[in-house]
């Protein structure tokens, strides 16, 4: 372990994850100042993160529309749990990240007209996506534009590096540790200031979301910061058998699930809405259905209008291979209707912020998922807006609190060589596979009593299974090379969001935006708060209620999404 | 999941060994590219579409994963 050398990394500025918040927070500290240092690190090889795969879809407020109608939107569609202040000013930000965007190359799909084609969200009165000129590459074409302007600018990138530990000099982050996930080299990172840029966290659930599982939120824990939202989660409806990009588009414009019956289920459960909603509703109406004998569930677009099918068409890139190869195993997604589920895809935990990112760690900032905005309800395309808006403003607070640092933050040695012995403890020493835990864990929290119908009973049974999976087996995980020394320290932060997931779930006794649950199917009127979790001395994790601010709010709460919808 | 890595048609250009963001693809004895870590393939197709040898084969059917009924 010690014949393991150290790599020393020094530079102003670290940002952890390559994706497009990242690579924002990069541009705009480029921006502010040429001259400054910058490496991205990131558990991939190449730039952009999980931006390859998305549909690049952007949402953002256009010259003429006002900024609070799209608020009030989200404050409808949270069930009043929103962060207007911080709402408010990243969607006065949407519009210049995607001018910016077409600058730098990026293309949207027009109408006849020229202008922008906008497909709203959700049965929302404003808030609208813009899809990518051509369906199949516009989060590819994302990527390459912006990785390309900020390596230009001299952003160096460096990959295949796990980070397992923030460092510390007093109460200041000082850089961050981790290790090469194929040489095994131990990384030591020298930085004034820490954006965590590291996206979602979650189960592993195959498309999409296997790389990011929780250690983001853990390190970030460990160092001292609040996190907050644990009991809301996305639940995907997915197609059973392969992965399809894009429902965000399908469903305004006409596409449903209807169950083996034939029935479109959705109209019974929100005659107002009907299937045009958050996913979050869809599955519950699903295991609903699935729990009536009802199941099996099937995606249905043909009420989609024949000059709409331009929007919903793989025409390049991935998404046409796919498409194609589905098509010589027989299955068209244009023509066979096609059995989909629900699957618990992410967790939309996250790190508490004021509205520029930064935390209550001096020099940690987050951007992106690894802030926490939408309660588990989600409006397509928020994601890239959302990665563009508050990476730029973590780059221009953590520039600002640089410009104030009297002299940069060291960690010490005895810090360092904690975190290392910490590291290699579970390398070549015969433990079990660490993908037997995750399955394990998965397990756990895959089936609809714990991912949707939540209950008392189905959550406490849940946690006591995940207390006796860390007793048996978390601390006897081994990995015979480095790759596995990753997949040990992802399971083991798995385990750690897996008992805060679960924990909170319990503890909030209502329903509300996206967190169900079936023995408390209605808003507790008991008052609106967040749920806070944070170190205490003695290291545990401290759960606590936060009041939603609503006497310093600029907007009422006078209505609720979630009266939409009677299960 | 990626299912192939045709060792005939491989080159071992390496290029979906540095494209694959799960790290699943390295080189064997041979320096031809192998499936070696076949966990958490996500069915991106970066490795197929990025090979222009066309020795990589991902099917389109994805990991099957425990049951949520």
């Amino acid at each position: 372990m010690t014949a393991i050398e150290n790599k020393l990394v020094q530079t102003d500025v670290l940002i952890i994850g390559g994706g497009p918040a990242g690579m924002w927070s990069a541009k705009r500290l480029k921006e502010l100042d040429e001259n400054l240092g910058i490496i991205i690190v990131d558990k991939g090889g190449k730039w952009g993160g999980q931006m390859t795969i998305s549909g690049g879809d952007f949402d953002a407020v256009l010259p003429g529309e006002d900024v609070s109608d799209w608020v009030k939107d989200l404050i409808y569609y949270y069930d009043g749990l929103c962060e207007q202040d911080i709402v408010e000013k990243l969607f006065s930000l949407s519009y210049d990240r995607m001018v910016e965007y077409q600058e730098l190359g990026c293309t949207f799909l027009r109408k006849k007209d020229g202008s922008l084609k906008g497909v709203p969200q959700r049965g929302l009165d404003h808030v609208k996506l813009y899809p990518a000129q051509y369906k199949g590459r516009g989060g590819e074409e994302m990527f390459k534009n912006l990785s390309s302007a900020i390596y230009k600018k001299g952003v160096k990138r460096i990959g295949r590096i796990m980070i397992t530990n923030l460092l510390k000099d007093g109460d200041k982050i000082a850089g961050a540790v981790g290790f090469d996930i194929r040489s095994g080299e131990f990384y030591i990172f020298e930085a004034k200031t820490v954006i965590l840029c590291c996206g979602n966290s979650g189960w592993k659930p195959s498309y999409g979301k296997n790389l990011a599982t929780g250690e983001c939120l853990k390190m970030a824990f460990e160092a001292g910061a609040e996190l907050r939202n644990f009991e809301f989660t996305k639940v995907w409806n997915v197609p059973k058998l392969f992965s399809w990009e894009g429902q965000t588009t399908l469903m305004p414009l006409g596409a449903r699930f209807v169950n083996k019956h034939g029935e479109a289920f959705m109209d019974k459960y929100s005659p107002v809405l009907g299937a045009n909603t958050d996913p979050h509703y869809i599955t519950i109406a699903m295991a609903k259905e699935a729990l009536a004998g009802n199941a099996p569930i099937y995606f249905d677009i043909s009420k989609i209008k024949e000059e709409d099918v331009v929007l919903i068409k793989p025409q390049i890139g991935w998404q046409l291979m796919n498409h194609e190869k589905l098509c010589a195993l027989g299955i068209d997604f244009f023509k066979d209707n096609t059995e989909w589920n629900p699957q618990l895809n992410e967790l939309l935990a996250g790190i508490v912020t004021d509205i520029n990112g930064a935390t209550c760690v001096p020099g940690l900032y987050a951007a992106g998922r690894s802030r926490s905005i939408d309660p588990g309800v989600y409006i397509g395309g928020f994601a890239l807006s959302t990665t563009s808006t508050t990476g730029y403003l973590a780059a221009e607070a953590a520039y600002a609190y640089m410009q104030g640092l009297s002299q940069t933050p060291k960690a010490n040695h005895d810090q360092i060589d904690q975190y290392k012995n910490g590291i290699y403890f579970w390398l070549d020493n015969g433990g079990i596979a660490p993908k037997d835990v995750m399955r394990k864990i998965q397990q756990i929290v895959f089936p609809y009593d714990v991912s949707i119908l939540k209950t008392e009973e189905s959550l406490s049974k849940a946690l006591t299974r995940l207390e006796n999976i860390n007793k048996d087996f978390i601390g006897r995980m081994g990995a015979s090379d480095p790759h596995y020394l990753m997949k040990v320290w992802e399971t083991a932060a798995t385990s750690f969001i897996t008992e805060l997931y679960l924990k909170a779930s319990l503890e909030r006794k209502e329903s509300r935006a996206g967190h169900y649950r079936d023995d408390y199917p209605n808003r507790s009127e008991n008052g609106l708060y967040w749920l806070h979790v944070k170190k205490n001395a003695n290291g545990e994790a401290k759960m606590y209620k936060k009041a939603v601010p609503l006497d310093t709010y600029k907007y009422p709460i006078t209505r609720y999404y979630g009266d939409n919808f009677k299960f | 999941m990626i299912t192939k890595i045709d060792q005939e048609k491989c080159k071992g250009c390496g290029v979906c060994i540095d494209i694959c963001p799960a790290d699943i693809i390295r080189f064997n004895e041979n320096k031809k590219a192998y499936i070696a870590y076949n966990d958490d393939c996500m069915t991106c197709y970066l490795c197929e579409r990025n090979c222009v040898h066309q020795a990589i084969f991902v099917h389109p059917f994805k990991e099957l994963l425990p049951d949520c009924f």
